[in-house]
């Protein structure tokens, strides 16, 4: 098995607002190994995103502040580091692309202009021709052939053009790690499907490995070789893609999956998880899913399961499944029997 | 159920809109984001519209509503032509004719409550007494799965799931026979999604409703939709049942345009035709089919002439000069 080359444990990030703390990752454990493509899906406010962009020490600080875990990087610990010392690493060994091509380009400068002085940041050694060679090279690689682009700007671009350049500007310096969040969810499908084939074909030639965040299983399905499912600021399940989508386990998983419309399936009324995503000011007690989950039992409302393994390479966060349940149980039963 | 009764019948429909420049503001050229599109709603069926960003679903829902101006081109629903319709007409006419818009966020005043939005299109046509509106606002609110004291609540209060179902509320209140839904979903989480599917489809059954669905998502689209059209660069190229035209697409189009699209299946087998380069400016579009500059059986024909929009067999409908070969 390859190395580990991004390893986050129990990361909580929390945010202090004037109504109250919201935590909006809370116990994360996430690993990757070298050359992988991990999958990050979730829907919008599970914290996904906050959890990358803690890994990028892009969180301002405040109102954002780490609350305890740790977060490794190739052996090196980043929550400690210095904002200088987070900066050399950014760009050079983690890079990280975003939903909005359009708002990550900086409209008054030329493509050139922008992905030179990225490089020449990382690469102090570099002169300006060399620059525009590597970056006229860096183009190529994504598919973007044309000369003129080096001149052109952002707005003269397409969506998939500028998605395109900002992975071309992303992996210009061979990162290890490239963090995508939601790349390919502004694009139309015809241009996903281009931009989710040049990102295979990136991470097969430079071995570079990705943490795909995204919403769409589907993405999760053609890209990834893992998966991680999160929910309301917690890693929720975490099997190898073919398992997770065949055998979920946890009751979240297995919603989440048979609310999606699929393209070769007759019409039949869809799966629909009840209820809503809870306040992340005020998180329920016991299991965070409990309020809308089908299978929750009395436990579930009490106690918060722990992340346990089910099988090799299969961890869920659920007492359906979990050992520690009827430990559990005895304890909630004595509780009551003790108390009536 | 569906009959076979023409509902909305669309008629050439064109929607361009000029360019100015100079000094003088003269029209140097056009925008055709609706070109030449005809189609017809049967009552009681969903019509879906799919397309990707720029290809003129959005404007050929709106133009049908005429909240855009059609350039020319016939909408005729229920016999009267929307598009000779003077102002006031039109808008009595929009209570058979209500639209769900794409972003819950902005379609609604952050001003007003939920009950106040609810009820104004009951005011804007003079439905019932004060009274008489509050009691359809709460029956309102209850069909489409809210509690009647959200009425005083203001949209920020809502989630995006909620707001939408403020908007289907607000779109129903006045009875319509048709609803234009411009991509109602797409702003929604997964889980909210399907809600948002299941409520259109119950309200569909009970008031006996006729759907116009406008959206990118094609799975979401072969879900609700009784047929579909395919729209690329202001053009109808493809329209079918749906269960034809997820199985046997005849356009290029259409086909590189459903293998596109990523399967919720690990093991699923893709055949992926992958299109290159991206779509054409309106502005410019080019001669003959619009597709030829991207399609991988382009011949010499499509360079020159247009393909006709034509029933291939059935119903199903297709430009493309391949048919023809």
């Amino acid at each position: 098995m390859a190395n580990t080359l991004l390893e986050i444990s129990e990361l909580k990030m929390h945010f202090h607002t004037d109504k109250g703390v919201v935590k909006a990752v809370d116990g994360v454990d996430i690993t990757v190994r070298e050359g992988e493509i991990v999958g990050l899906v979730g829907e919008s406010g599970c914290g996904k995103s906050v959890t990358s962009l803690s890994v990028m020490g892009l969180v301002p600080q405040p109102p954002g502040k780490i609350a305890g875990g740790s977060i490794k990087f190739n052996g090196k610990e980043l929550t400690t580091l210095s904002a200088k010392e987070l900066q050399k690493l950014r760009g050079n060994e983690m890079a990280m692309i975003f939903q909005e091509p359009m708002t990550s380009l900086n409209p008054v400068f030329t493509i050139g202009n922008q992905m030179v002085e990225a490089i020449r940041l990382h690469k102090k050694e570099v002169s300006k021709q060399e620059a525009r060679a590597l970056a006229l090279e860096a183009l190529k690689s994504v598919g973007i052939a044309r000369d003129g682009v080096l001149d052109e700007y952002p707005h003269q671009l397409s969506g998939g053009m500028r998605q395109r350049v900002m992975i071309a500007m992303a992996m210009v310096c061979n990162p290890k790690l490239l963090i995508a969040d939601e790349p390919t969810t502004a694009l139309d499908v015809t241009i996903q499907a281009q931009i989710l084939d040049l990102m295979r074909k990136l991470n097969k030639e430079t071995n570079t490995a990705i943490l795909m965040i995204t919403h769409d299983l589907g993405v999760v399905a053609e890209l990834c070789e893992r998966v991680i499912v999160m929910y309301a600021g917690q890693v929720v399940e975490e099997a190898d893609v073919r398992t997770l989508f065949k055998n979920p386990k946890h009751p979240y998983t297995a919603g989440l999956l048979k609310s999606i419309p699929q393209l070769d399936q007759r019409r039949k009324r869809l799966y629909s998880i009840p209820g809503n995503v809870p306040n992340p000011r005020n998180m329920p007690k016991g299991c965070r899913f409990a309020p809308r989950c089908e299978f929750a039992m009395e436990v579930c409302r009490e106690k918060e399961p722990e992340l346990s393994p089910i099988e090799k390479n299969h961890i869920s966060r659920c007492w359906l499944h979990s050992e520690q349940k009827e430990e559990a149980d005895r304890d909630i039963v004595g509780n009551t029997a003790s108390s009536s | 159920m569906t009959s076979s009764e023409t509902l909305l019948q669309v008629r050439n429909l064109k929607k361009y809109y000029p360019i100015r420049g100079g000094v003088f503001g003269r029209k140097i050229g056009e925008v055709k984001a609706v070109d030449d599109v005809s189609f017809a709603v049967k009552k009681g069926e969903t019509l879906g519209i799919v397309g990707e960003s720029g290809c003129g679903k959005s404007t050929t829902g709106r133009s049908i509503l005429r909240l855009e101006e059609p350039t020319a081109g016939e909408v005729e629903f229920e016999g009267a032509d929307l598009t000779k319709l003077s102002g006031e007409e039109m808008r009595r006419m929009r209570r058979e004719l209500q639209m769900v818009f794409q972003d819950p966020f902005a379609s609604l005043n952050p001003r007003q409550t939920a009950g106040s939005i609810i009820e104004e299109p009951l005011i804007v046509h003079g439905l019932g007494d004060a009274k008489e509106r509050k009691e359809k606002v709460k029956e309102l609110l209850s069909v489409v799965g809210l509690d009647s004291y959200h009425a005083g609540r203001y949209p920020h209060q809502f989630s995006g799931g909620q707001r939408q179902r403020i908007g289907i509320a607000r779109a129903l209140a006045v009875n319509p026979k048709l609803i234009v839904a411009d991509e109602p979903v797409s702003a929604l989480d997964v889980s909210i999604q399907s809600q948002v599917l299941n409520l259109l489809e119950d309200l569909q059954e009970t008031y006996d409703l006729t759907y116009l669905f406008i959206a990118h998502d094609l799975s979401v689209v072969r879900h609700i939709s009784d047929r579909v059209g395919v729209m690329y660069l202001g053009r109808m190229v493809e329209l079918a049942d749906r269960d034809e035209l997820y199985e046997h697409p005849i356009h290029p189009y259409t086909r590189a345009l459903l293998s596109a699209v990523p399967v919720p299946d690990p093991d699923a087998k893709r055949e992926r035709i992958i299109l290159t380069g991206d779509v054409p400016s309106p502005t410019n579009s080019p001669k003959g089919c619009a597709f030829h500059t991207r399609c991988p059986h382009v011949m010499d024909i499509c360079r020159e002439k247009r393909p006709e929009f034509k029933d291939q067999g059935s119903g199903h409908f297709a430009a493309c000069h391949l048919t023809e070969a």
